[in-house]
């Protein structure tokens, strides 16, 4: 065997502590790349940005611990920004697997950012099982899916919750998504009760969602941890107090670049020797 | 901002987290108790979620505690209680109603939601003018072409000969592509979980223990 053929066979474990190295030194000490703005986050972020104080929008956290590092940030940005402009958020969630710890955790550093009001600013109303059949019935009402919030204060006795009763008073809908939700959000809500659909989604996701943004199906959309820094990076240039608080996207892109590097670096080296043990084959032959 | 030492949260997490890790380097038994605690917690858990969001609130208080105006309730109530007689094997075909029902509510939702909700508005999405100045125009040419030129390589009822054939090329790089930027977003979503747990062990674990210890 020769040297192209042994580093052909490189011992993928070797890969694993490169991919390591390169995602530990920016997490230890931060680059601070730029991030460009793309059209599908800006959409999003310009829809809330129009909205009046007062209104509402419905945050749903259709995801899990596994996503958080993607789907966190963008909740984030979206609460931050919602705070910012008095904008009422009504947080559910029709993910079983964490969905609900995800909203109250992500509620919670809300109120640590900027003193936002449980049932004043914003609700938590918590989790439904059977994602379309309560995204459906929450079409008629709102109540009779959610008849109090995840801490158990009755639908009616919620400030923030006065003279909305489905999606009809609502501005917008945002799913934080991963799985299937996302689409249900699109294809469901959406077509039958025409509310406007915006996604934060993970990016294994991300491109079927393009399609439906492209068909006018969702306001726009927010792909992955890109898109997370990309609305992280909005709401800092509007809203320059909020530029101390946490970007855990944005930091995190760093990361995504250095490791993208080291992988499209082996990719290009794979490729390169089996070429050249292609060629030296050849020629021993 | 002072860094308080790892709790006892943290460490369970992190231990989780690096005998997940172990499995780089070889299937062993640390990995396989992080799983089978992860399968058993996530069994546990949303038990207790459907329990308390949904059973209860939807459920439970509003057919025991307001009869006469939900009875209605006990309709659903009982077809969840049906669906596992299939334990019991003489009356498991009772439980086959439930699951007529479940199956038929879902069929329904699902039937119109596809269609109202996806073929119609994406075959609205791909009629797209080609008079709309040179770049917009030339944008939906390639939209109208790529979803062309797959449907025709998903066309199989005819052999892909004479004309089919080239235009199922085309289609397949068209194919190839999508397949491409679908590779790229997996590649940054598996970094991205990569990135969570990094962060966690640097940030919420190594750091604050770390600073504990030594100071600083």
């Amino acid at each position: 065997m020769n040297w192209a053929h042994k580093l052909l066979l490189i011992d993928r474990r070797i890969i694993f502590v490169v991919v390591f190295v390169g995602a530990l030194i920016p997490i230890i000490w931060p680059i601070g790349l730029a991030v460009q703005i793309s059209p599908p986050v800006k959409a999003v972020f310009d829809r809330v940005e129009a909205m009046k104080p007062g209104d509402a929008i419905m945050l749903s956290f259709d995801y899990g611990p596994s996503d958080g590092p993607e789907l966190d940030p963008m909740a984030n940005s979206i609460l931050r920004h919602c705070a910012k402009k008095g904008i009422k958020v009504i947080g559910v969630s029709l993910f079983p697997l964490g969905g609900v710890e995800m909203a109250i955790a992500r509620f919670m550093q809300l109120d640590t950012d900027l003193k936002a009001r449980n049932g004043i600013d914003y609700v938590n109303l918590g989790y439904k099982d059977g994602a379309p059949a309560p995204m459906k019935a929450m079409g008629d009402r709102i109540e009779s899916v959610f008849p109090c919030d995840a801490n158990g204060v009755p639908y009616s006795e919620i400030p923030v919750l006065e003279g909305i009763r489905s999606y009809d008073d609502l501005e917008l809908a945002i799913s934080l998504a991963t799985s299937i939700i996302g689409e249900w959000w699109i294809n469901l809500v959406n077509a039958q009760f025409g509310i406007d659909v915006a996604l934060g989604t993970t990016a294994v996701s991300a491109p079927k969602y393009y399609a439906f943004m492209e068909a006018k199906q969702a306001i726009g959309v927010l792909g992955g941890m890109k898109g997370g820094s990309e609305y992280e990076e909005l709401v800092a240039r509007a809203y320059p107090d909020l530029k101390g608080l946490s970007r855990s996207a944005t930091m995190g892109m760093d990361v995504q670049s250095v490791v993208h590097l080291v992988i499209i670096f082996f990719i290009l080296f794979g490729n390169v020797m089996f070429i050249v043990t292609k060629r030296m084959t050849r020629g021993a032959n | 901002m002072e860094l308080q030492l790892p709790g006892i949260g943290e460490w369970v997490a992190a231990f989780l987290t690096l005998c997940a890790f172990s499995f780089l380097y070889k299937d062993n038994i640390l990995y396989r108790f992080a799983e089978s605690v992860f399968v058993g917690v996530s069994f546990g858990y949303y038990i207790g979620l459907a329990k308390i969001n949904t059973l209860e609130p939807n459920l439970f208080r509003p057919l025991f505690g307001n009869f006469g105006e939900q009875w209605s309730l006990i309709v659903p109530f009982l077809l969840g209680v049906i669906l596992y007689l299939r334990y019991i094997p003489k009356l498991a075909w009772v439980s086959n109603w439930s699951l007529a029902v479940y199956i038929g509510y879902y069929i329904g939702v699902n039937l119109l939601q596809r269609l109202q909700g996806e073929i119609l508005p994406q075959a609205k999405g791909t009629m797209l003018p080609l008079n709309v100045g040179l770049w917009p125009t030339l944008c939906n040419l390639v939209v109208i072409i790529g979803v062309v030129t797959v449907l025709i390589y998903f066309f199989f009822s005819s052999p892909h000969k004479g004309v089919l054939k080239p235009t199922a090329r085309i289609g397949i790089y068209f194919l190839m592509i999508s397949f491409g930027a679908s590779f790229g977003y997996t590649v940054m979503g598996r970094v991205s979980l990569l990135i969570g747990r990094l962060t966690f062990l640097v940030n919420d674990w190594a750091r604050p223990l770390v600073h504990g210890a030594f100071g600083g």
